[in-house]
Order: C-alpha cells, then sequence, then structure tokens
C-alpha cells in the first residue's frame, strides 16, 4: 500500500533523507524511530507530499506522489504534532470544511460520530482558542480521520492528550489498522512504538539502520536472547550511549 | 545579581543583532537591506548625518525670543502635566511589570529581589525609549530642524524616562491605595478634583486679570498666542507648571551650556522619581504573570500575522453561505477564506448596503440642479474604485499570505494547483469586487442624470456595466501577483519568528511594491490594445456606445484569459512551492 523507493531530500549540501526505502501492506503499523535530527518529520512530509523529495519515489495505494498526487493524496492523512488549524473557523466549520475538500457527501453522521467518539461533541461551534491543546489535537484527528484515509501518519500524535485520550488514541490506531489502514508513526515514546507497532524503522542521520518486524529487530541487536527490549535496541543501533545505571 | 540581569539583556541584543547580520548572506536580504538602507539614509539619516540638517545654514543652531520660549516651555509642560494626570486617573489593574514569559520562567522563581527585577525592568525599557529617542529626533528634526540633534535627543531621552518612571511609580502607589480598599473611582475623583479646582482657579484668575478675547481675536493665531504668552509668565501658572517645566527644558535648549544648566535640576527630578519607584514596596509579580501571558498571547497573533486579532479574543463567524460537501472543492478555500473576512460578507448585508446606498445616492439629486454634490460623489466614488484596484490587494489579504502558516495543511489535500489558487484569491477578490461594484453604482446613479451631449446617460450607464464586468477580473489579476510573490519568495511573507524586520524587511515591500505595479502595467498593456482596436473599430461603423460595449467586452475576455492563466501560474508555483528549501536565519 506504501512503496518508498530510494527517497532522498537534500538541503543544499545537507542530506536529510539518504536513499530510503520500505514498503508497507495493509494492516501494518510502523513506528519510525530515531534520534532528534534523524530525518523522520523530513520523511513523513515527503511521504505526505507537503515537500517534493529530492530523488526517489513514493506510492500509495498505487499512486506515484509526484505524477498522481491528487489521487495519492485522497488516501492519506497527516497528523502533525502540532495540530494546524484555522483560528477563526469552528470545530463544527473545520469538519464541514474538510468535507468539501475531500468531497465527503455524509459528512455530518461521521463527524458527528467521531467528535463524540473523541468527546468534543458539545464543542462544535467553538473556536480553536477556546479549546485545550490536547482538544485542538483531538479536533485535527478528526479532521483527518473524516475521509476514512487508508494511509495515515502520525507525528507524536500523544502529545498533550490526556491518558483517556491516550488509550483512545491507541484503540482508534489498532482498531483502523485492524481495518485494513497503513499506519505510520513516528514517535520519540518508544514504549508506545513497542506496544502498538508491528513493524520498526530506525533512522540515523538521514539513513535507514534498520527496518523489520520488533522480534526480527530485537532478535538482531540480542547479545543473549532476550536481553534486548526496543529501548536497548534503539541504543544499540543508533550507537546511543547506554543508560546510566 | 543585576550583572546576569544585564548579561541577559545584552546578549538578546547582541545575538538578535548577529542573527539580522547572518542573513544578510542571502542575497535577497541583503538586496532588500541596501533598498531599505538608501531608503532610511535618504528620508532619514541624512537629517542626521548630512550636510542638510541645519536649516539655518551656517548656524547650527537658532534662537527663539525669551517670550517664545517660555511659551513653547510652558506649552510642553502642560502636555507632560496631562500625561502625569493620566497616569494617576487612567490605571484600574493592580500595578504589572511587563515581563516575557521566558523572562517570568527564569527570574520569578529565582533568588532574585523585587528591587532587582524593577531595575531589570527599568534596563530593559531603556531599549524601547532609546528607539522612540531616535524616531521623535529624526521627526523632530526634519519638521522642526533648529538645534544640535544630540540636545534633542538628551532632552527626549530625559523626558520619556521620567515619564516611564513616574507611570510605574504612579502604578505602584495606584496598588498600594487598592491594597487599602480604596477603589479606583475614588482614587480618580481624588486626583481629578484638585486639577478640575486648580483648573478653574487658573481660568478665573486669567478672566479677571486679562481682557476678554473677542470673536475677532480668536480668529487670529498671532493674538491667542500672546494672550497665553502673558497667561503663561504670571499669575498662578508659572508655579505650578515649575516641576515640569524642569523635566521639558533640556529638550528646548539651543547651545551646549543651556542644556547642561537645564539639565542638572532635569536629573535631580529623574533620581527622585528613580528612588520613590525603587523604593516602592509593591508585589506586582501575580499580575505581571498575566500580562506576560498576555502579552505572548499578542505576539503570537501578530507573528502569524493575525495583526488585527492580537490583543483581541476572536469571535465566532458567521459563514457566508451554506457550503455543501460536495462540489467543486476550491470553493472550500473560499468559503473559509470569506468567514476569515468577518460577518461583514454576506449577500444579505451587501444587498441591504446596496439598496440603501442607491437611495442616498438618489436623494444627492434632491438638492436642485445647482448642488454639486452629486458630481462630487460620483467622481468621487469612481476615483475611489481605480484606486482600490491598486490599493484593494494590499489591504484585503485572506489568500495564501494568511495561510502561510499552515501551508503543510494546504499541501496535504488532494486538490490540483489551480483550485488551491483559485480558491486562495477567490475571497480577496469577490470582496474588492463587491466593493467596486458599490462605487460603480454610485458613481453611475449620481453621474447618468448629469450626462449631457456626448456622455449620454445611457452611455454613463453602459461604461457602469463595462467597469462592473471587468472589475472581478482586474481583481484577480491584481491578487495574483502579490500571492505569487509569496509564494516565490516565502521569507519575504515570512510572518514566524523568523519573519525579516526593520531596514531589509522595509526594502523587500519596496522592491516588492514596484514589481507589482510594473506588472500590473504589463498585464494591462495588451488589454488596452484589444480596447482600443475594438474601440475604434466599432464606432466608426455603429457609435461610441455600441462601441464601449464590445470594446469591453472584448477586454473583460482579454483580462478573463489573463487572470485564468494567472490562475494556472499560481497553481503551478503552489505545486512547485517546497517551504522547507527556505533556510531559518
Amino acid at each position: 500500500m506504501i512503496q518508498v523507493e530510494s527517497l532522498t531530500k537534500l538541503y543544499g549540501d545537507f542530506t536529510a533523507v539518504n536513499e530510503l526505502s520500505f514498503s508497507l501492506q495493509p494492516g501494518e503499523v510502523m513506528g519510525l524511530v530515531g534520534p532528534n535530527g534523524a530525518g523522520k518529520t523530513t520523511t513523513l512530509r515527503c511521504l505526505a507530499g507537503i515537500i517534493p523529495p529530492t530523488r526517489g519515489t513514493v506510492k500509495i495505494c498505487g499512486h506515484d506522489l509526484a505524477s498522481a498526487a491528487i489521487e495519492a493524496k485522497r488516501q492519506l492523512a497527516f497528523f502533525t504534532d502540532e495540530p494546524r488549524l484555522f483560528d477563526y473557523l469552528t470545530v463544527w466549520q473545520h469538519l464541514n470544511f474538510v468535507a468539501r475538500i475531500y468531497q465527503v457527501a455524509n459528512f455530518e453522521p461521521v463527524g458527528r460520530t467521531l467528535l463524540e467518539e473523541l468527546e468534543l461533541a458539545d464543542k462544535g461551534d467553538k473556536l480553536p482558542g477556546e479549546l485545550s491543546r490536547g482538544m485542538k489535537q483531538k479536533l485535527a484527528i478528526a479532521c483527518g480521520l473524516l475521509h476514512s484515509p487508508r494511509v495515515m501518519y502520525f507525528d507524536e500524535p500523544l502529545t498533550g492528550l490526556d491518558p483517556m485520550g491516550i488509550r483512545r488514541m491507541k484503540d482508534s490506531i489498532l482498531k483502523r489498522a485492524r481495518d485494513g489502514a497503513v499506519i505510520i508513526i513516528s514517535s520519540h515514546l518508544l514504549h508506545l512504538v513497542e506496544e502498538i507497532c508491528s513493524r520498526i524503522l530506525i533512522l540515523k542521520n538521514g539513513r535507514k539502520v534498520i527496518d523489520g518486524t520488533i522480534a526480527e529487530i530485537a532478535q538482531r541487536y540480542s547479545r543473549e536472547p532476550g536481553d534486548a527490549n526496543l529501548e536497548e535496541v534503539f541504543f544499540r543501533a543508533t550507537d546511543e550511549p547506554p543508560r546510566l545505571p | 545579581m543585576i550583572a546576569a540581569l544585564f548579561y541577559l539583556q545584552f546578549h538578546s541584543v547582541k545575538n538578535r543583532l548577529t542573527m539580522r547580520f547572518k542573513r544578510l548572506k542571502q542575497p535577497k536580504y541583503l538586496f532588500g537591506a541596501l533598498v531599505g538602507g538608501l531608503y532610511f539614509y535618504w528620508y532619514v539619516f541624512r537629517v542626521l548625518l548630512g550636510p542638510h540638517r541645519h536649516v539655518n545654514g551656517d548656524s547650527p543652531i537658532t534662537t527663539t525670543s525669551p517670550a517664545d520660549a517660555l511659551f513653547y516651555e510652558s506649552i510642553a509642560a502642560l502636555v507632560f502635566f496631562v500625561f502625569i494626570v493620566l497616569a494617576w486617573v487612567l490605571p484600574h489593574k493592580r500595578a504589572a511589570l511587563a515581563f516575557t514569559e521566558a523572562e517570568v520562567a527564569f527570574l520569578f522563581p529565582a533568588p532574585v529581589t523585587r528591587r532587582t527585577l524593577i531595575h531589570f525592568k527599568l534596563m530593559r525599557s531603556q531599549m524601547a525609549i532609546l528607539f522612540t529617542v531616535l524616531f521623535l529626533t529624526l521627526v523632530s528634526g526634519r519638521f522642526g530642524t533648529n538645534g544640535h540633534w544630540f540636545i534633542r535627543a538628551a532632552g527626549w531621552w530625559v523626558i520619556l524616562f521620567t515619564l516611564n518612571l513616574h507611570k510605574l511609580g504612579a502604578s505602584f502607589s495606584v496598588t498600594m491605595l487598592m491594597d487599602r480598599g480604596i477603589s479606583t473611582w475614588k482614587r480618580r475623583i481624588a486626583v481629578l478634583l484638585p486639577v478640575v479646582a486648580l483648573l478653574a482657579f487658573v481660568l478665573l484668575w486669567v478672566g479677571r486679570e486679562f481682557p476678554k478675547l473677542t470673536a475677532d481675536d480668536l480668529t487670529n493665531p498671532e493674538t491667542i498666542k500672546a494672550y497665553a504668552q502673558q497667561a503663561f509668565a504670571s499669575g498662578p501658572l508659572p508655579y505650578l507648571l515649575f516641576p515640569f517645566q524642569l523635566v521639558i527644558r533640556p529638550y528646548l535648549t539651543h547651545d551646549w551650556l543651556a542644556f547642561l544648566a537645564a539639565l542638572v535640576p532635569a536629573l535631580l527630578v529623574m533620581l527622585l522619581h528613580y528612588l520613590w519607584v525603587i523604593r516602592s514596596d509593591v508585589a506586582f509579580e501575580e499580575a505581571s504573570v498575566e500580562a506576560s501571558q498576555k502579552l505572548a498571547e499578542k505576539l503570537a497573533a501578530v507573528r502569524a500575522g493575525n495583526w488585527r486579532t492580537a490583543g483581541k479574543k476572536l469571535k465566532q463567524k458567521r459563514a457566508p453561505f451554506r457550503l455543501h460537501p460536495t462540489g467543486p472543492a476550491f470553493m472550500a478555500l473560499f468559503w473559509k477564506n470569506l468567514i476569515n473576512a468577518g460577518n461583514a460578507f454576506t449577500a444579505r448585508i451587501w444587498i441591504s448596503v446596496t439598496v440603501f446606498v442607491v437611495v442616498l445616492s438618489l436623494s444627492l439629486h434632491g438638492f436642485g440642479s445647482a448642488s454639486s454634490w452629486p458630481l462630487v460623489v460620483g467622481m468621487g466614488a469612481l476615483m475611489f474604485a481605480a484606486w482600490s484596484l491598486l490599493v484593494g490587494p494590499q489591504v484585503v489579504r485572506q489568500d495564501f499570505r494568511h495561510d502561510l502558516q499552515q501551508m503543510d495543511m494546504l499541501k496535504v489535500f488532494p486538490l490540483p494547483g489551480w483550485q488551491v489558487a483559485l480558491g486562495e484569491i477567490l475571497a480577496p477578490a469577490a470582496i474588492l469586487t463587491a466593493i467596486q461594484w458599490l462605487l460603480i453604482i454610485v458613481a453611475v446613479v449620481c453621474l447618468a442624470p448629469l450626462a449631457k451631449g456626448k456622455f449620454s446617460p445611457g452611455l454613463v450607464l453602459v461604461l457602469g456595466l463595462g467597469a462592473a464586468l471587468v472589475a472581478p477580473m482586474f481583481n484577480l489579476i491584481t491578487l495574483v501577483i502579490p500571492n505569487a510573490a509569496v509564494l516565490l519568495f516565502p521569507a519575504w511573507f515570512q510572518t514566524g519568528k523568523d519573519a525579516p524586520h526593520g531596514i531589509e524587511a522595509t526594502g523587500q515591500r519596496l522592491i516588492f511594491a514596484l514589481g507589482q505595479f510594473l506588472a500590473f502595467i504589463l498585464a494591462l498593456v495588451p488589454v488596452a490594445a484589444v480596447f482600443t482596436g475594438f474601440f475604434f473599430g466599432v464606432k466608426f461603423l455603429a457609435g461610441v456606445t455600441l462601441a464601449v460595449t464590445v470594446a469591453t467586452a472584448a477586454a473583460a475576455l482579454g483580462l478573463a484569459v489573463e487572470a485564468g492563466l494567472g490562475v494556472l501560474l499560481l497553481g503551478w508555483l503552489f505545486q512547485r512551492f517546497d517551504i522547507s528549501g527556505e533556510p531559518a536565519a
């Protein structure tokens, strides 16, 4: 459902993403992890068509993101760590706006259900400025889910959410994966990644260090069987200094 | 401790300046800085640095008569007195020193005394005061050049810093009064009663001592001035204004000796203020935290490009029309941007306004045939409509310029570039068109009944309809230009914390304004040729009215093609747009 071939992004002489290739099948949830500056957000932005890659191809549901951008973008949703909202549109107006953009004919019942799920049902006429950080995040999520995307990218999805919101978010991600969606999650919260992702891709300095299922990469970085959880794998794979005792 | 705060202030300023200079490595900033620098030199700094800074040529100093000097000094002291009174009357909240959120986070929990915080605040206020001093020195130098610029600058500094200290001291005292249960209104009455009593006393004295001014006297500024000079020079006023004159006097001196002599008492007044402020022990922390949050919100709004909303609470706005979930997707952007424009842009309001304006315009003809009101209003409406074509796109900006911060979101939408471009510029185009149509209606209603000879009422109507036809196309074209500039040079329009400021930003705006004007003229040339060709061709065969109709229709078609090409170009630029390619400073 997602095919990435030799994705490269250069900023002048600086290589933000270097020859990245991977593919994901329906139902897979991939954790994109790496130290700060590894190129995770740049990768996600390239995969969402926000910034053009310098080289390489990205295919979403068989549509090339460069040559068939509209068809490809129709299938995806990108959830940024900082919710991007229009400060002059109310919660419901956001949904109405997104519905027209994605041509969601039955947006009203879908939108109401989403708002109820995300505990925003009574906030329909509120402006983003009247919402808390977590509620804004939920509104951005509702907007992203309105057109039932088949491919979803989350950049630090739990930022600003309360414990109940975190639980619901995890459940929601897993439910959509079970329904056949492909999900990529970029996060520093390794326990979250370990909990809900079926695959891990570790980036360092824009390069793929390792890509595989948690079991595969744990096996590869284990010194003894079962001694490596994702945190250990991360430090070993990225040569980060070991934890202090 | 104050050394650490000085370190903070010094390095904040130094780093900000360093960042500015580093930016100049990018040609667009360098070019902008050069143009901006030239502009500022020509209009501002030349006054200080160039040979024309002295109006009187040989002498850098001009003198005024003692009576005039006293008059100006008294007027300035009176103004200063008003500011002082306002500092006691206006405040209705506890004293709050405006710190940034970072300063609150670092300094308030730190082992720093209130006195040190006040010192820091005073130190930091110097930047704003010195900038104001520079501005006022330049302004007073340009418009009233009569002396050493340094004396003017130092004079301004004394005035502004003393005023700043007094406002701070007054706010502390007001807080102390509040803590003692004295309400705002009680305090205001306590301040204003003696002021009103003094004013009444002075007016009574003037009325008793001087002959009354006649109606003729009131039309002669010189007589009024002489009268005021007498009042300022005798009786109670010299005593009442004396402390304020002490602060003003250094600014009004004309030589170094007089300046130094005036400076000593002024500094003494300033020192007394400083002691008053520094010895006040008022809890300002809680109110300062609240003020710093408000300041941060205001800054965030300004940095996001929302000047209108800075410091204001956004209110929910009514949608201009019902947006169906299916249909051309660009309409969603149009709808969104109209909501952003405000509640005034609904069809119902515009129809009501149009009816009102037509009735009002028609009523102008009721003043009789000799009245020039219809002509004045009609021509004024036409001129304003023409002016809005060029200036309107700079004022109505609910398009890419407003959505630059949301580019990530726009790029994710499954829309072809031209749809995003059209959706973005439709709202300002519609708003400007509505305004221009209203003005055209006013012009036609006012001017058609006055038309005579070749300019028949029918021809005026045809011209009006023609103008109404081409107006939306003109607006789309003129809006393409600034929006294309946003996509080509996003850093020039950046509204975040990395947005350009100062001289380079001014230079960039000047270059851009010139570029926009040239592009507008270029777009106009082929259409003007089409109009001229059709007009003379048809006029020869079928008369002026039909010629105007056909030529306008042809020109409108030409403009529509240009506007369409412009939208396609804008869409192409949007698709190629890569904000990540813009390095931060």
